[in-house]
This record gives C-alpha cells, sequence and structure tokens, in this order.
C-alpha cells in the first residue's frame, strides 16, 4: 500500500513535469506564431509603404510643375493673384462689408445670389452652325434682341455659378433655368421678369433664415436690381456696379489667360 | 592412450573453441567500436557544421523593418519637402537568351516578329538595334525603366526570353526641373555634375540615409524660373538662358536653372554639352549691370557726394581707346540719370574720380576674383584683370567690361548691393534661421539704402520699365554686353542680362536673368538688348514666384525716390 502512494506520487510528480512540459510547448509555439505574425505585419507594412511610395512617384510625375505648366496654359489659364487680391488689414476687411454709397468705389461682391450669374446660366439649346447665333434668334432679327450670350464672360462666371451656395430649394432654381432655355431666342427680359417673383420669395425665405450680418449686405442689393434685371445694354446705361462687374471679371480673365 | 589422446583432443577442441570465441569477441569489440567511432565522426561532423554555420555562414535574410525601408540612396527634397530625388526600384527590360535552354532558338517567334511587337510598344525604341539585340546570343538590358503597364504588355508577348529584373534606379519625379541643381546618378551609382556629386557621402550613409535632405530650391519657384526663361528663350531665339533667384538675406538659391537643360532620368545619354552649367561654370562680361556696384563703391567711398552733380557725356579717349554711350544723352548727365541711361561715359569718369584701388577692392570684398561661393562642383573661374589696374581696365571694368565672372557673382554682388551691404555665400543648403551665415560687410547701410532707391528708378524710369511687375516694387538693371570674340567685341553677338531684387522697400529676394546671344524678334520688337528680352523675363518671373515666397503685392507701397526724382530728364538707354 505504501509502496502504491509512494509510486503514486511519482507518477504524478511525472505527470506534473508533463503538463509543465507541455504547457511550455504550448507557449513556446505561441510565442513563436505570435512572432511570426509581426514579422508577417511588419512585411505588410513595408509593402505597403513601398506600395504608397510608388503610387506617390506616380502622383508627382504625373504632376511635376512641368505638367501642372502645361495643364494650366491649356485648361484652366490661372493667374497669380495681383495687389487688388490681398487685404492689407482688419480695416479693409470691414470696408467691405459697408453699404454701398454714391461715388464709392466698386464693391466687392457676395458669393450669395445675384440673378444675372443664373440668367447667364442659360446657355442656348442649340447655335446655329452658320451664322454662330442661337437658332431661333435669326429668325425674329427685328424682335428685341435675345441677350447674346458671351461664352467667355460665361466661362468667367463659371466661378461663381460653382460658388453659390445651394440652399436646398434647388427646386425653384432649375425649373427657372429649363424654362429659359426653352424660352430660348425669346426675350430675356421677359423670362427674367417672370422668373423674378420666384426668386424674390426664396430671397424672403432666406433671408429670414439667414444670420443677421448676411441679410444686411443682402438688404442694399434689391435697390439696384431692377436696372440690373432688364439686359446689358441698360445695365450699362444704369452704371449698376453690380451688373458691370461680371463684364469686367471677364475681360480680366481673358486677357490673363491669353 | 585413447582416452589420453581423446582427452587430449578434446582439450584442443576446448582451447580451439576457446580461440574462436575470444576471437569472435575481438572482432565484435572492433566492430562495434568501429560503429562508435562512426557515430563519433558523425557527431563531430555534425558540431564541426554546426559551430561552421554559427560562426561563419550568414544568417537567413530576416531584415528589420527599418532595414528594409531604408533606401539604397537617400532621397533630396525642395526646402518645402517636394521629392526632386528619389531612389525607385523599377523594371527594366531584359533580353535573356539562355531561358529557354541552351542551344535552340531563344525566342518562340522570330526576332524580328518579337521587334516590330515591342516596337508597337516602345515606338520610339531602334528596331534595328532590337533585331540585333535578339539575334545575338548575349544577355542584354533592351530598355531600362519600364513601366509596369509596359512590362505587363511585354509579358503578353508571351516571350520567357525577356525578363523583367527590379533594379533600384535613380528617379526624378520632376524631370529635367533643377536638372543643373541635381546633376544624376551614373549606372554605377555615382553621381555627377550637382548635388548628387557633393552629397555622395551622405547620400550613401546608412546612419543618414534615411532621412531627405533638404536642399535650398522651391520647386514651384524653379518651375516658374525655367518656365519664363525658356519663354524669353525662345522669344529672343537666344542660344542659352540663365537664371537664378537668391535669397538676399541669407544667400539661399531659391531656384537655379541654365538652359537648354537636361534630363537626368535618362543618365545615360545625360553626359553631353547640356550639363554645363550657365549660371555658376561659364564666366561672362556681364555689361552695364556693373555699374550699380561701381556707384556703390564710390558712394561708399564718398566720392559721389552730391547727386545732382553733372559729368560731361561727350565721348571719352583714353589713351587709344575711346568710351562711348549706346546713344548720345545729351552734354552732360548726373549719377542717377548715368544709372538709368546706363551711360558708359559717366560710370567710366565716376571709376576714373573712385580710383583703380578702390574698385578693386570693392569688387574682390564682393569674392568677384575666386570661384562663386557655392556648393556644386562647376564653378568657373573669373577672368580677372590681374596686378594693379591701369586707369583703362578700372573704367572698363566700371561697366562691367575686361572683367568676367558668373551670373552667381553678380546674384551675390546685387545681394550685397541690397539687403544693407554684406555679403554672403550662395548656398543650395537650406540654411535655419538661426544659422544664417553673419556675412562680410561691403557696404555701408546708408549706400545700400541708396542704391535701393536708384535700382528702383531704373526700373520706373529707365531701361527697366518692362521688368516693373505691378505691386512688386521691383528695382534692378539691364545689361547688354557685346560678347568678345576674334578681332574684338562682336556687335550682333550679345549678353543681355537682367539683375533685379525685389520688393525695393525690403529686399528679400534678388532674381537674374540672362539671355547669350538674343536676337532681334517680333516679340523683342526687333531689339537685342536686356530691356526688350532679359527684363521682361524678370517681369514675369517676379509676379509668379513673389506670392509663392510670401511677398505681398502692394500697389500702395514703395521705396521712396522722391529725393533723387527731381534730378532726371527722361530718355532711353542700352
Amino acid at each position: 500500500m505504501i509502496v502504491t502512494a509512494h509510486r503514486l506520487r511519482s507518477i504524478g510528480w511525472i505527470a506534473l513535469l508533463a503538463i509543465c512540459a507541455a504547457l511550455v510547448m504550448v507557449l513556446a509555439f505561441r510565442v513563436n506564431a505570435l512572432r511570426s505574425q509581426v514579422h508577417h505585419a511588419e512585411m505588410k507594412i513595408v509593402a505597403l509603404r513601398q506600395e504608397k511610395m510608388y503610387l506617390e512617384t506616380e502622383f508627382e510625375t504625373r504632376a511635376n510643375q512641368q505638367q501642372l505648366k502645361a495643364w494650366n496654359d491649356v485648361e484652366f489659364g490661372y493667374v497669380a493673384p495681383t495687389a487688388g487680391q490681398y487685404l492689407e488689414n482688419e480695416r479693409q476687411l470691414a470696408a467691405l462689408s459697408k453699404p454701398v454709397e454714391p461715388d464709392a468705389p466698386e464693391p466687392i461682391r457676395v458669393a450669395s445670389a445675384d440673378d444675372a450669374v443664373v440668367a447667364q446660366a442659360a446657355f442656348p439649346a442649340m447655335v446655329s452652325p452658320l451664322s454662330g447665333k442661337p437658332l431661333g434668334a435669326e429668325a425674329d432679327e427685328d424682335k428685341p434682341k435675345a441677350e447674346k450670350i458671351d461664352h467667355a464672360k460665361a466661362a468667367a462666371s463659371l466661378g461663381e455659378r460653382l460658388a453659390k451656395v445651394d440652399r436646398g430649394d434647388d427646386a425653384t432654381v432649375k425649373p427657372r433655368i429649363r424654362q429659359l432655355v426653352a424660352k430660348d431666342g425669346d426675350d430675356s427680359v421677359k423670362s427674367a421678369r417672370k422668373a423674378k417673383p420666384a426668386k424674390d420669395t426664396k430671397q424672403a425665405k432666406a433671408d429670414s433664415k439667414d444670420k443677421p450680418a448676411k441679410v444686411a449686405t443682402r438688404k442694399d442689393k434689391p435697390v439696384d436690381k431692377p436696372s440690373a434685371k432688364p439686359s446689358a445694354k441698360v445695365a450699362s446705361a444704369t452704371k449698376s456696379p453690380v451688373a458691370k462687374k461680371p463684364a469686367a471679371a471677364g475681360k480680366r480673365e481673358v486677357k490673363a489667360t491669353k | 592412450m585413447n582416452a589420453l589422446t581423446a582427452s587430449a583432443a578434446i582439450a584442443s577442441g576446448r582451447v580451439q573453441l576457446a580461440n574462436v570465441r575470444q576471437r569472435s569477441l575481438v572482432t565484435a569489440k572492433v566492430r562495434a567500436l568501429w560503429v562508435l567511432l562512426l557515430f563519433v565522426f558523425a557527431t563531430l561532423t555534425a558540431l564541426v557544421r554546426i559551430g561552421q554555420l554559427g560562426l561563419f555562414e550568414d544568417a537567413p535574410e530576416r531584415r528589420s523593418m527599418a532595414e528594409a525601408l531604408l533606401p539604397p540612396r537617400g532621397e533630396i527634397t525642395d526646402r518645402n519637402g517636394v521629392v526632386l530625388a528619389r531612389a525607385f526600384p523599377s523594371y527594366s527590360l531584359w533580353f535573356n537568351p539562355k531561358a529557354l535552354g541552351e542551344g535552340g532558338s531563344a525566342l518562340v517567334k522570330t526576332p524580328e516578329e518579337v521587334a516590330k511587337a515591342l516596337m508597337t510598344i516602345f515606338p520610339d525604341a531602334d528596331y534595328a538595334d532590337l533585331v540585333e539585340r535578339l539575334k545575338s546570343d548575349k544577355p542584354s538590358y533592351l530598355r531600362k525603366r519600364v513601366l509596369p503597364e509596359e512590362a505587363n504588355k511585354v509579358f503578353a508577348l508571351g516571350e520567357p526570353a525577356l525578363e523583367f529584373p527590379r533594379e533600384n534606379q535613380r528617379y526624378y519625379p520632376q524631370g529635367s526641373l533643377a536638372a543643373h541643381v541635381l546633376g544624376y546618378v551614373d549606372e554605377a551609382g555615382e553621381g555627377h555634375v550637382g548635388m548628387e556629386q557633393v552629397l555622395q557621402q551622405r547620400l550613401l550613409d546608412p546612419a543618414q540615409r534615411g532621412q531627405p535632405f533638404a536642399l535650398s530650391i522651391d520647386a514651384r519657384a524653379q518651375g516658374a524660373l525655367e518656365d519664363e526663361l525658356s519663354r524669353g528663350m525662345l522669344e529672343s531665339n537666344a542660344k542659352g538662358a540663365a537664371g537664378v533667384v537668391l535669397d538676399s538675406d541669407t544667400g539661399e538659391v531659391i531656384a537655379l536653372a541654365s538652359l537648354p537643360s537636361f534630363n537626368p532620368n535618362r543618365s545615360d545619354r545625360a553626359f553631353n554639352g547640356l550639363v554645363f552649367n550657365r549660371v555658376t561654370n561659364q564666366v561672362y562680361e556681364l555689361g552695364s549691370v556693373m555699374k550699380p556696384v561701381t556707384v556703390a563703391s564710390a558712394l561708399d567711398a564718398g566720392v559721389i557726394g552730391d547727386m545732382s552733380v553733372r559729368y560731361p557725356a561727350a565721348q571719352l579717349h583714353i589713351g587709344r581707346f575711346t568710351i562711348h554711350d549706346s546713344h548720345n544723352f545729351g552734354a552732360s548727365l548726373n549719377v542717377p540719370e548715368a544709372l538709368i541711361h546706363s551711360s558708359n561715359i559717366v560710370t567710366a569718369q565716376v571709376a576714373d574720380k573712385l580710383g583703380g584701388p578702390a574698385l578693386r577692392s570693392t569688387m574682390m570684398a564682393l569674392h568677384m576674383n575666386e570661384r562663386p561661393g557655392i556648393e556644386l562642383p562647376a564653378r568657373g573661374f573669373p577672368i580677372w584683370p590681374k596686378g594693379d589696374w591701369a586707369r583703362i581696365t578700372t573704367m572698363t571694368v566700371s561697366y562691367g567690361h575686361g572683367m568676367a565672372v558668373s551670373p552667381l557673382h553678380l546674384a551675390s554682388a546685387y545681394a550685397a548691393l541690397v539687403n544693407g551691404g554684406v555679403w554672403r555665400p550662395a548656398t543650395l543648403f537650406k540654411v535655419a534661421p538661426d544659422k544664417v551665415p553673419e556675412g562680410q560687410r561691403v557696404f555701408k547701410a546708408s549706400t545700400s539704402a541708396r542704391l535701393r532707391q536708384l535700382l528702383r528708378m531704373i526700373v520706373v524710369d529707365g531701361t527697366g520699365k518692362k521688368a516693373d511687375a505691378p505691386g512688386f516694387r521691383v528695382g534692378g538693371k539691364t545689361g547688354s554686353a557685346e560678347k568678345p570674340g576674334s578681332g574684338g567685341y562682336r556687335k550682333t553677338s550679345l549678353i543681355a542680362t537682367f539683375a533685379a531684387a525685389f520688393p525695393m522697400d525690403k529686399p528679400r529676394y534678388v532674381v537674374i536673368a540672362m539671355l547669350d546671344e538674343p536676337q532681334g524678334t517680333q516679340a523683342t520688337s526687333f531689339q537685342r538688348t536686356a530691356a526688350w528680352n532679359a527684363a521682361p523675363v524678370v517681369g514675369r518671373v517676379v509676379p509668379r514666384i513673389g506670392p509663392l515666397l510670401g511677398v505681398v503685392p502692394d500697389a500702395t507701397r514703395d521705396v521712396d525716390i522722391s529725393d533723387l526724382s527731381p534730378l532726371i530728364g527722361n530718355g532711353e538707354g542700352e
């Protein structure tokens, strides 16, 4: 009996030793597995960094100075900012928000709504390849002329149109454009007049929503709006600063991209 | 007896048996020993092998992440971190004629067919050369630097003999931009021409090559300068052009261009005349652009006390030489007028009054008698009049003849003229704001202030009108020097230079534009002089680089020239 107990004890020790050895082995395997996982992860990181480097290099090559210059010459026509585009100090910045006074220099327009900009978006649906005039415009030459679409001007105002804040009630704007396009060749004075009430209600809506500062800038606009509306000729006759601006901007841009 | 014999026989048999037993025991022992020896030998062999592996053999390659990401050659970037040069493993196209085994054809199709197919992928390749290579049984590169999509197309040809080894090469993402600054790396990994040569050790050092090396160059300014110079070169039909933009307060080179340029990506084609750097290596008699230096030297020495003093403008006869102006500017001119109209005669008289030794020491203080102070290996030695200057030498040097320096010399001198009078060596290393070299004072601060007014006046009222970028307050001086040829100066081969700095109320950058042998074309109003070709280049470069370099154009600021403007009449000069 004693012998058995003794033997049992030694078997127990052996078993314990075996279990410990097994555990150590399991642990060692686990450590090795983890280590190899780390190594794999590292290799992956290296591979990804290399990949990133390739892509970066490709990007840098495709967008190198000479390439950008070539694109700018052909496509964009960006020019370096001029002195007029810099603000010296807070005083100059504050002067921008003042209402326009008589004999004041041209104000800087805000990017928000100006109907003339939207009206310019109305490209003719089709231009006659012979005369270069919108189809339908040739037929009734004697009628009051449709606002001539100046492509250079329209392209110049693209930035402004893109910068226009989309207020969600786009539905009112889009049909209007469509309407204008459909009525292409028609008297733009008429279409503009039609479009006006829709705009005013939109403006009112927006005003009620907007911050007080912005309201102030927009409030002074309707004053010269009726004169700005009808056509480019009338606008230049009344010398409205708001209506004059896009034409001037267009000219400057064309000059710059030459 | 029988028993005896029998016992004897048994005995002998026993003995024999015992012998046999002993013998087989010995055999067994010997065999056991052999086996043991075999085991010992095997163990020893194994141990020796282990020792050999452990001590002498390299470990299996298991590089750490840091090692794997360490580039074989360090990156070079511009001052804003835009990569200008990088080690890049790219594919190349290698023809291995043994790919299909020894003997028989190396290719599946005929060499002509394969060459034709390769021509559709690489239209610029040489067909005859390709066929010759494909027919030979020697392995060779068919092309270096193959794009991955091109490699895929070649792979689709199904020719096992066309292989794509990935090789570490030097790649310049910006192409030929700043080629003369960077240089190139040849097949053997040696840098040449530019900073690749200068930084060879640094770029290969394992401890440092992980970090990109920043140059003082600004890639955007460099692009603008190269662009406008090449436009000016084409417009005036010039042979070459050179330009440099220098930070006048630190001596950092912001842009440095020599045209026509080369593409460092094609190092096999790089070794030709185009690697010659016109900014640092070529020396020119730069002509009238040196006049402001003479005037500054005279102002500094107190020779010109009163700006309104008038000098006779009639032709000067010194010995057998005659000094004359490009036009007749009237009977007399004062110093501001002399600079505005670029009068050689008056400048020569000012220099004569100043004296040779004083002018010489100013020129030496501006380091005009040694190679330009820059890191590039290609630096030209000026042509410097030896010994004490004769009277005529002093006079000719005063308006930029008889002494030839590089455009970089001129840029550093102009930096000293406008920055308050301190000369600093030009450098291509990015300089930390607290590490700006102290420099050497050449002119008094008051002289420098005066020069700023004068240089601005030249652009407002004089020959540099076409460089007057609105709002940038550019000041500068034109120089149109006839090139020396056999039998005197050649009337139609000019070096047209415009040396400028902006903004003149607080100069920050010096811009030099130089055209080599410009012709009179319609674009330059059929004029050869700098006012019509080099000055417009500066006039176009400044508005492009100014805003990028932190100079805000402002039409309401300018350097005050009201005290000098009453002194001048109007007219045009050289």
